[in-house]
């Protein structure tokens, strides 16, 4: 068994801990750097990390990016927009067709 | 495009024939891969898009009810009743084989129930929202082992491609044209000794009348 970590800032991160998730609070998006090694050194199977702190990290989750796990998801945080993921996504679709996909209604 | 160079002779034709051989067959193997791995690829982009969509609505929803709780009650409040709650091993995390890429496999075990903070000092709407994240919760494990797989995918197809590519436009193309070139060259050197021959048994039978 593993567990699940989530990186972000505090108002976004908090409501995951009572549910066993282990939380890691950030005041500012950078210092999620500094944490990053003691987050993996707890094995966790998931990360899931703010779009501020992926946008921060970039780097430091796209050497995970090999490895099964952890599987590391962008999720939105409590201030952001949102559209990170997406794009994440979208980068991964034109990484593998060499073109972009346009969204149709009916998959959505 | 840059030629092979090689030695004009038989060893090397059947050398390099065989070559030609083992690339066409790596050729449709990874090609028939290709196509299998882009299927695969296909079918799990609409039902992400979905899944990213509904986890994205969902933790907008439960953040709102968080911001309203801290409202009501106060940031010290909030935050020392989320403090509640040790980090688990929540997940049975496997490997499954795609086309030889590793996709995780992940299952979410049972959630605790969000409990050791003061139902009497805090807004009901904190368990609304607790209740809420627990319920995206397997939704997010979801659509981590989705995405996961969904770029390590993409990896391996942007790989294969490569491996298509420099094999039906750069290695068979310059196995064929060396190929061409040793038959011409083994031709022409056997054309010249017949006319070499002919030219000896004439003279040959010249001499002899």
């Amino acid at each position: 068994m593993a567990g699940i970590a989530i990186i972000g800032d505090a108002v976004s991160v908090a409501g995951f801990r009572p549910l066993g998730v282990a939380a890691y609070a950030v005041d500012r998006p950078e210092d999620a750097r500094a944490l990053w090694p003691t987050v993996l050194d707890a094995a966790p199977a998931v990360v899931f990390v703010t779009e501020p702190v992926y946008a921060a990290i970039p780097d430091l989750i796209a050497a995970t990016a090999d490895s099964p796990v952890p599987a590391v998801t962008v999720i939105p945080g409590a201030g952001s927009t949102g559209g990170v993921g997406s794009e994440k996504l979208e980068r991964a679709i034109e990484r593998a067709l060499g073109t972009k996909m346009p969204v149709r209604e009916e998959d959505v | 495009m840059a030629t092979i160079r090689v030695n004009p002779n038989r060893m090397e034709l059947l050398k390099l024939r065989r070559r030609l051989e083992v690339a066409k067959r790596g050729h449709k193997l990874l090609k028939d891969k290709l196509d299998e791995l882009l299927k695969e690829f296909m079918a799990r982009i609409a039902e992400n898009r979905r899944l990213r969509d509904e986890v994205e609505e969902a933790l907008f929803g439960a953040y709102g009810q968080l911001a309203i709780a801290r409202a009501e009650a106060g940031s010290p409040v909030i935050a020392s009743a989320l403090l509640a709650g040790q980090p688990a091993d929540l997940v049975e995390a496997g490997e499954k084989n795609v086309m030889s890429v590793r996709v995780p496999l992940l299952d979410l075990g049972e959630i605790p129930p969000p409990e050791g903070y003061s139902l009497a000092t805090t807004p009901a709407l904190l368990d609304g929202a607790l209740e809420n994240l627990s319920e995206v919760l397997p939704r997010m494990v979801e659509l981590a082992e989705r995405e996961k797989a969904i770029e390590l995918l993409a990896a391996e197809i942007e790989t294969t491609r490569r491996r298509v590519n420099a094999l039906e436009y750069v290695l068979m193309p310059q196995l064929a044209d060396a190929v061409r070139s040793i038959r011409m060259k083994l031709d022409e050197s056997e054309r010249s000794e017949r006319t070499r021959l002919m030219k000896v048994k004439e003279m040959i039978e010249g001499q002899q009348q």
